[in-house]
């Protein structure tokens, strides 16, 4: 009997993906476990393995598909001495028809409950934790936008609904029919599409914005302390058996997770059912990419030495640059750190990443004129600004973090214990 | 000790019986009118029990074999120019007027049947077979027979529901003095119920020419009249309200028309309403073939000794012992009646198969069904429509109040047949918010107090209506009382048109205002739109300015049929620039009108809330289109207007002040969603006030409106769900 090679998740709360290309070709022989396909979620792309052997039957999802839910069988494995004709036909295997059942809905946890499980509860991924549109059989859609999308042969599960319960009403199908006739745009213009990610960027930003009601605290950060320890280092760095070379970043890194330790109150996250308390430091580092932000994670940033976290993030950033994170390396940080320094902007206002409560923006350490003692003086400047879920964390307690954070900063050695 | 002094009634009451000279004293060919008609009647009735036990009478045939004495006896005191109605028994009102009418010089046994009345027969006969040769197509059936070229307003299934309607042809009579009388049927069952209470109250306080003829037939159904009443005769209710009255032995044809003879003397002199109480008995029971006793609640003993007291009998009794007629002449009478019947069965009913039946091309066509629910406006033929827009006469700065009691002072003096009527609409320097100022005095005998009976001059202005001479103008005071006339509007005003067969106009106007936000609470704050709506007949305009006012209440004073006119009291003393020097131009049932023009959502609304709808779009900033319905029964929908908004707008946000249950907005989505849902980009949104009627707590009152506020808050759903949310600070 042939085998259905199904879009699998990638990660828990993962709905669908694009397969970029088949990695085989109809007629190939396979060995279970062989890469056979390359699929690039909203973060990442992934290699896709042959869950049996046997030979590559049929091919029902081409190259380039956007869109491909889970569970959609995408080709199908033919077992020893069966040929094509033992595949059903296609029509038998409607897309909708193989998105995954329903969920059984849990039960509530009773307060004591959900207490009890709070500090032992792992971080949860942002993708579990977000809030995503119930699991249907056919997407709801305005009669308007289904004529709208019917006339024009738009399929309705291949779009994201803006009306209430993820209805797609008109302007989704007009927009994508904006996209659909890309060639026509006017002169002056290019519409030009949105991947994957830049959608779950937009999304998960707008629910952020909207539904998080955030604070600002901003300080200042005297850094000659710490430039000067850095340059230190950095000096016995060049000559160690393996050399390494700190960053201002790795210092804040660092920092900022000594801080989360000594304020975890600030080291949550804003739960329906509770609030949820970080063990660990386990830090999301802001890296910009080709294809847009993503945030690889400093797992445990509190018992790591600064020169081991630089190499991580280094290392962390260049798979982020490539496209090759596994989703396991973006997911479940507890606090975000934004750092557009290296642009000399002096500082901004940052969106928190949910379900974070926090997120620091940091700009450039540059020379300002300062006051020290009543004198004019020439001082290293680090602006911080501190965005803050209300919901999670009070302007007291993140006035407390921030400070405890410019206290590290402006007494580096102490970032060093 | 106090002292006392027995009191009398005012009007006379009195027992009238025949004698032995009454008897010799008339002349055969009246009695023989009483023997034919009766006679005939008594035919019919046995032939339509024959083919209730065949089962081709589909519903109830109420027999009034037994009853004939009442109804012939009095009738035969009428002219053709009188008019009766009558109660769900009303065969033998319906023939008795009938026949006097084709045969007004009177009747001959010997020759009691000719094409005219043959014709008469089987048309009735038809009628309540539900075949469309019958006098109302076959609509009317057993209970709604009208024929009113022979002076039948209609026969009612509702028990005292024709009594009111009956004052309303008396009022016409009256009012163009021509001497005609009305007379309005009913039985035992009814003297206890409001309709005809109020009715007798007001037909005396307005001296209408109206008899209220009882036939106290003992039953309602089974319920005998002396355990529903502690003064079983009923005929004493004339006593209450000064109305004359005589009690009389309807088996006795000849004093009944003794006594209805006096009574339309007196009615003829102007001397107000009678009432006769005829003692009768149905021989059979309630309806059908059966009789009383078999369902236990009467004896055969006493069925039998009614029954040896047959009028009809009683009358060919009294003509053999004086030698007018002989048993020969009776069986010639008796054959030719029956002859006559199977007839008219015959050209109904096919019995060439094993079993009969209705011949199937006498039917109504299905598709007569819903025809004739209203008239088909051709009255507006040439009529002067304006919109304000391209309005040419003054327009001033008015209270709206103003222009409504302008607009009707310019309509009485231009249309003889207009009439005012309602609670205190002839006082108070025009009513009690002033709509009728100035009416009174220019148009006395045409701006009428009444008494607080909204059921009774409700019908009465029904009846007047569909008399057609004149063209009542009712005011309800507050819409909420409709309640208490419910029978007259919705079961009789709005209905009779369609259930009599579509010939009759119903040119009525009915008056009230909204009046949420004055504090008058629970029982006076109702808007009535949603609830005349849902009634097939009634057409319901709803002006929002001054001008349209004008132009909407000349429509429905046009119209031939029913028109609601709702005002608001929100409305009556703000001001608007109202015309001033032509009141004469019409603006057209079902027109909606584009008061601001957008694309975004198509917001519908009426009255006072238009207003509110514009300022909330403006507050909001959004690009809505507001449409002010004016028409809002569901033929006065302007589909053009809604439909064209709502395809470009694809999305609907309908706005009403008042509670959810009586709203009007339920029945209008359900249209929209089943002619638009294809072009509508979300479910359609309302805007509505609570649940519960307003209370008399202003703020609790304010809470259970919708005002400015909750417009804005539909709007911004209404953007959120197009994916095009508002940001929080618009406004």
């Amino acid at each position: 009997m042939p085998i259905s090679i199904e879009m699998t998740a990638a990660t828990a709360g993962m709905e669908s993906a694009t397969l970029v290309r088949w990695l085989k070709a109809e007629g190939d022989s396979i060995t279970e476990g062989d890469v056979i396909a390359e699929v690039e979620t909203d973060k990442a792309i992934m290699e896709l393995t042959a869950p049996a052997g046997g030979v590559l039957g049929r091919i029902d999802v081409p190259d380039g598909t956007d869109e491909v839910t889970v569970g959609r069988v995408i080709g199908w494995l033919l077992a020893p001495g069966e040929d094509a004709s033992a595949l059903p036909s296609t029509t038998a295997n409607p897309p909708a028809a193989a998105a995954p059942a329903e969920p059984e809905p849990k039960p509530e946890p009773t307060p004591a409950e959900a207490a009890a499980a709070m500090p032992a509860a792992p971080a949860p991924s942002p993708a579990a934790s977000a809030p995503q549109p119930a699991s249907t059989s056919r997407p709801f859609a305005s009669p308007l936008a289904r004529r709208i999308a019917k006339e024009r042969g738009i399929d309705l599960t291949t779009l994201t609904g803006s009306g209430p319960r993820g209805r797609v009403v008109r302007i989704d199908v007009e927009d994508l029919e904006g996209q659909a006739h890309l060639g026509q745009a006017l002169p002056g213009q290019a519409l030009l599409e949105h991947s994957g990610m830049r959608k779950t960027i937009a999304r998960r930003l707008t629910e952020s914005k909207q539904t998080i009601p955030h604070f600002y605290l901003t300080l200042d950060c005297a850094m000659e302390a710490l430039l000067e320890v850095r340059s230190t280092l950095n000096a016995r760095g060049e000559k160690a058996k393996q050399p390494y070379r700190l960053s201002v970043n790795d210092f804040l890194i660092k920092a900022v997770a000594i801080a989360l330790q000594e304020q975890p109150a600030v080291n949550v996250s804003w739960q329906e059912t509770g609030l949820l308390q970080y063990t660990h430091s386990d830090i999301s580092v802001a890296v910009a990419t080709e294809g847009g932000l993503i945030t690889p994670v400093i797992r445990k940033a509190e018992e790591k030495t600064l020169v081991n976290m630089a190499a991580e993030v280094a290392d962390l950033a260049s798979r982020a640059r490539a496209g090759q994170l596994p989703p396991s390396a973006y997911q479940g940080g507890g606090f975000t750190i934004s750092n557009l320094g290296m642009y000399g902007i002096k500082e901004f206002s940052a969106i928190i990443n949910p379900p974070q409560a926090a997120i620091l923006a940091v700009g450039a350490v540059e020379q300002r004129p300062v006051v020290k003692e009543g004198e004019l003086a020439v001082g290293q400047q680090l602006t911080l600004t501190l965005s803050a879920d209300h919901r999670a964390i009070d302007g007291a307690v993140a006035a407390e973090f921030l400070a405890c954070l410019r206290d590290l900063l402006e007494n580096p050695l102490s970032v060093l214990v | 000790m106090p002292s006392k002094e027995r009191l009398e009634a005012l009007a006379p009451w009195c027992v009238l019986e025949s004698t032995t000279t009454d008897w010799t004293g008339t002349n055969a060919k009246h009695l023989g009118t009483l023997l034919t008609s009766m006679q005939i009647i008594r035919a019919f009735e046995e032939a339509v029990l024959e083919l209730v036990g065949k089962g081709l009478v589909h519903g109830p045939a109420h027999s009034s074999i037994g009853q004939e004495g009442g109804a012939v006896g009095s009738i035969l005191a009428l002219r053709a120019s009188d008019q009766i109605n009558g109660s769900h028994r009303g065969h033998h009102h319906f023939l008795g007027k009938a026949l006097h009418y084709l045969m007004p010089d009177g009747m001959d046994p010997a020759n009691p049947i000719n094409p005219d009345i043959q014709t008469l027969l089987t048309r009735t006969l038809a009628e309540i077979m539900g075949l469309a040769q019958g006098f109302c197509r076959g609509r009317g059936g057993s209970m709604h027979l009208r024929w009113d070229e022979a002076g039948v307003l209609g026969t009612n299934a509702i028990v005292g529901g024709g009594v009111p309607m009956a004052a309303g042809a008396a009022w016409a009579h009256r009012h163009a003095g021509t001497g005609d009388v009305a007379v309005t049927y009913f039985g035992d069952g009814a003297a206890n119920i409001g309709s005809v209470l109020e009715t007798m109250n007001l037909a005396a306080a307005w001296k209408l020419p109206l008899c209220f003829f009882i036939e106290n037939n003992q039953y309602a159904v089974s319920t005998e009249i002396s355990e529903v009443t502690a003064e079983p005769r009923l005929s004493s209710r004339g006593q209450a309200f000064g109305i004359p009255a005589w009690k009389v032995d309807g088996m006795d044809p000849l004093a009944v028309n003794l006594a209805m003879e006096e009574a339309v003397a007196t009615m003829r002199r102007g001397d107000g309403p009678t009432i006769v109480e005829a003692d009768v008995y149905r021989f059979f029971h309630q309806n059908g073939p059966l009789p009383g006793s078999a369902f236990g609640y009467r004896t055969r003993e006493e069925e039998d000794a009614w029954r040896a007291r047959d009028p009809i009998n009683r009358v060919a009794q009294q003509m053999i012992d004086q030698g007018m007629i002989d048993q020969t002449g009776i069986e010639t009478l008796n054959t030719a009646a029956r002859d006559a019947m199977q007839e008219a069965t015959e050209a109904l009913v096919d019995s060439s198969g094993e079993k009969p039946a209705i011949r199937e091309h006498l039917w109504p066509s299905a598709d007569f069904r819903d025809a004739h629910i209203r008239g088909d406006l051709t009255e507006f033929e040439g009529v002067r429509y304006v919109e304000q827009e391209d309005y040419t006469g003054n327009l001033e700065s008015r209270r709206f109040v103003d222009t409504v009691a302008e607009v009707m002072h310019r309509r009485m003096s231009q249309d003889d047949r207009i009439v005012v009527m309602g609670e205190d609409v002839h006082r108070l320097k025009g009513g009690t918010n002033g709509a009728t100022r100035g009416l009174s005095e220019d148009f006395p005998d045409r701006c009428l107090g009444t008494p607080i009976s909204e059921n009774a001059f409700a019908g009465l202005g029904g009846g007047i209506a569909m008399d057609g001479r004149y063209r009542p103008v009712v005011e309800f005071m507050y819409p909420d009382f409709m309640w208490v006339a419910a029978d007259q509007v919705f079961n009789q005003i709005a209905k009779a048109r369609h259930m009599f067969g579509g010939d009759s106009a119903m040119p009525f106007v009915l008056r009230t205002k909204v009046a949420m936000g004055t504090g008058y609470g629970s029982q006076h704050s109702m808007d009535p739109a949603g609830l005349f709506a849902t009634s097939p007949g009634w057409r319901i305009v709803a002006p929002s300015t001054p001008y349209d006012y004008v132009g909407l209440m000349n429509s429905a004073l046009q119209c031939e049929d029913p028109v609601l006119v709702i005002e608001h009291t929100d409305l009556y003393n703000a001001r608007f620039p109202s015309p001033t020097n032509d009141l004469d131009y019409f603006i057209p049932l079902g027109k909606a009108k584009v008061v601001r023009k957008g694309s975004a959502v198509t917001v519908i609304s009426y009255l006072s809330m238009v207003e509110r709808c514009c300022t909330a779009a403006e507050a909001l900033g959004v690009d809505a289109e507001v449409i002010d319905m004016r028409s809002l029964d569901r033929a006065g929908i302007d589909w053009d207007t809604l439909g064209e908004s709502i395809q470009r707008t694809n999305n609907v946000l309908i706005v009403e002040q008042g509670p959810l249950g009586t709203s009007w907005g339920g029945f209008l989505s359900d249209e929209i969603q089943r002619r638009f849902f294809d072009w509508l980009d979300q479910p359609i949104q309302r805007v509505l006030g609570g649940e519960a009627s307003p209370s008399i707590s202003k703020v609790l009152e304010r809470a259970a409106c919708a005002d400015v506020e909750e417009v804005e808050e539909g709007l911004r759903n209404v953007m959120a769900a197009q994916g095009r949310p508002l940001p929080a600070n618009a406004n």
